[in-house]
């Protein structure tokens, strides 16, 4: 099997000849600069600069030497964009290693060390990355205190929350005069040189629109007892998001593999609202995006949610989502067993192969491997799994393990 | 009073702000915690009665429900904001020092680490429960904790960490603590922390939601 026939037979519930594997397919698969940098110095690697693509998460682009080490079977489309090294400036990190920022991107130092990000007039602060932090936390909130009377200045207002401001590739370049068509171009191409899985990442964030622009505690409130204006904002969201996926699928539709969608639905300890909430508000609006990808595209439908989301994922299946990541087992009801047996044969798991948390960052190798083993073991019987981390690979895993975690893999494949 | 006291429990268990406030609808057009709260005072009660009879077990029952999963984050932040409503009548009577509340907590996340949504939750669950809460925002450093701790020597400490990479600053603080204060309470929680990280660094107590923290105060307060 090639690597995208492995990765669909995976999505399709048949037995792939070995489990599919990513790093670096999406900004919640990826690993951090840090350790990217730890990584690829522990393996030796020259000419394999650190490319921090998505500036918020302080997230690496796995370069094409390291996913072939570890045998990565899918590609995110958006490294195809900054491809120039002139297109990237250097940078020093919080633990003094260089990497290289986009050009566009110039974070302002404080005189304690920390960074802020300003709208373009210079006054308002957009972002902080604290001393001692590994990435930006949003500052501003557009909506903070209340709901705006008309949603003319919805687009500027987006434009200033740093998910969509200082966003990865390649949507950093989305505003280029030819960015369609050179998406199309560059995706034809990326799909005559490789044989991976293709995926792009589309955010079409609906709760989590309604948290940037409200700030959390005051949208979570909302969900229950301002519901004319969370539908109305919804509502101006879905134009949004309708717009940008049909001009994804007239662009990639017919030759990227999957579409990746995100919406935090979870803390560790449950969804963030109830099922009726989300069946109500959420879930109708879910099911219309999927509806659109699977009418007009090729592509399977992904979405990242972190979490406890056990209780709400019949409802995400019900309303197209073929895909679930990161699968974060350490939360609630989120046991890889219990999520296997639960709705294995009617969703595929893309994560949860081993904790973040815990095991990765604070185990020995040999922790490490036992875990991926079993993780394995429960979640890739009949396909529907893809093997990675739950989320990000963050800058305390130490490379020892990431080398371990990739090794068990590769025992598992080879047995 | 008896059947007040019960009625404004209600409204803080259930998220009842005041009489305007549309949520939750089945106590549509009823008064709400903010003019029953005036209502007990005007009448005579004392703000220890209004705290002891009212707001406390009315937070301890949201506590619980959202403990044990029948109730979620935004619930439990409508029970917080029909508590806060309820307090501002009680504060100047709080402030005259007739009330003994039940202990001082001083809650921050830690330095590196700006997210408070649990940290606000631990505030509001504690604050409802019948304590003062000093709550020192977010990326607090070892000397704001311990410049805050030379100033309420009697408090609890709460230190709050999203991240893998600021939980590190967990035990950097807690061991400054320590080393400064041998006998402060300190108590820790966020998503990545759990009770063997507590026992590694040395704090007293971890706690996987805001009830527990709760549980955790009253076992010192007794």
């Amino acid at each position: 099997m090639t690597s995208r026939e492995r990765v669909l037979a995976a999505i399709r519930h048949e037995q792939p000849d070995r489990v599919p594997v990513d790093l670096g397919a999406t900004p919640s698969s990826g690993i951090s600069a840090i350790a990217y940098n730890n990584l690829v110095n522990h393996l030796g690697l020259k000419n394999t600069p650190t490319l921090i693509y998505d500036v918020v998460q302080q997230l690496a682009q796995p370069h094409c030497n390291v996913l072939d080490r570890f045998g990565v079977d899918v590609l995110d489309i958006g490294r195809t964009f900054n491809s120039q090294p002139t297109d990237w400036k250097p940078i020093s990190m919080a633990n003094g290693s260089e990497a290289f920022y986009p050009k566009w991107f110039s974070p302002v130092v404080q005189p304690d060390g920390s960074f802020l990000t300003y709208d373009n007039d210079g006054k308002r602060v957009l972002s902080k990355m604290p001393v001692g932090a590994t990435f930006f936390d949003q500052t501003y909130f557009p909506y903070v205190d209340g709901y705006p009377d008309s949603y003319e200045g919805l687009d500027v207002e987006m434009g200033r929350i740093m998910w969509a401001r200082d966003v990865h590739s390649p949507w950093d370049h989305a505003g280029d005069d030819d960015f369609w068509q050179k998406l199309r171009e560059n995706t034809l191409e990326l799909r005559r040189s490789t044989d991976k899985a293709l995926l792009v990442v589309c955010g079409c964030n609906l709760f989590e629109w309604g948290t940037f622009l409200r700030r959390m505690d005051n949208f979570l409130m909302d969900l229950l007892c301002d519901q004319y204006n969370v539908e109305k904002l919804l509502d101006q969201l879905m134009i949004r998001h309708l717009a940008t996926l049909e001009k994804v699928c007239n662009a990639v539709g017919d030759i990227v593999d999957i579409i990746r969608f995100g919406d935090d639905l979870g803390m560790t300890s449950g969804p963030f609202m109830d099922e009726e909430t989300y069946k109500s508000l959420f879930k109708p609006r879910h099911k219309i995006l999927c509806d659109y990808v699977k009418e007009h595209s090729n592509m399977h439908t992904f979405i990242h949610s972190c979490g406890s989301i056990s209780l709400l994922i019949p409802h995400l299946i019900e309303a197209g989502i073929e895909i679930f990541n990161p699968v974060q087992t350490n939360s609630l009801n989120m046991e890889p067993a219990f999520l296997k047996n639960e709705f294995g044969d009617s969703c595929t798991f893309w994560g949860g192969g081993v904790e973040t948390v815990g095991t990765l960052n604070n185990g020995t190798p040999q922790q490490v491997k036992d875990q991926v083993a079993e993780r394995l073991e429960i979640m890739s019987k009949g396909g529907g799994f893809v093997f990675n981390t739950v989320h990000n690979i963050l800058p305390d895993v130490p490379p020892q393990n990431i080398i371990a975690m990739f090794d068990a893999v590769k025992a598992f494949n080879d047995r | 009073m008896e059947e007040l006291f019960s009625k404004l429990a209600d409204c803080i268990e259930f998220g009842k702000i005041d009489e305007v406030s549309p949520y939750p609808p089945n106590f549509k057009g009823q008064t709400g915690a903010d003019e029953i709260t005036a209502q007990v005072l005007a009448k005579g009660a004392s703000a220890q009665d209004v705290l002891n009879n009212a707001l406390i077990p009315g937070m301890e029952k949201v506590g619980v429900k959202f403990r044990e999963g029948t109730i979620f984050v935004p619930q439990v932040l409508m029970s917080a904001k029909a508590m806060k409503t309820a307090m501002v009548h009680l504060k100047p009577l709080l402030k005259q020092g007739n009330v003994k509340q039940k202990g001082t907590f001083v809650i921050g996340t830690v330095e590196g680490d700006l997210h408070d949504i649990g940290k606000n939750l631990v505030a509001m669950m504690v604050e409802g429960n019948g304590y003062e809460v000093i709550d020192m925002g977010t990326d607090v450093s070892v000397d704001a904790f311990v410049q805050q701790i030379e100033k309420t020597p009697d408090c609890v400490v709460g230190l709050s960490a999203l991240l893998t990479t600021t939980m590190v600053n967990m035990e950097k603080i807690v061991k400054n603590v320590k080393e400064k204060f041998p006998h402060q309470k300190v108590c820790i929680g966020g998503a990545p922390v759990n009770n063997e990280f507590c026992d590694k660094i040395g704090a007293d107590n971890y706690s996987a939601d805001p009830q527990g923290v709760v549980d955790f105060l009253n076992t010192l307060a007794s």
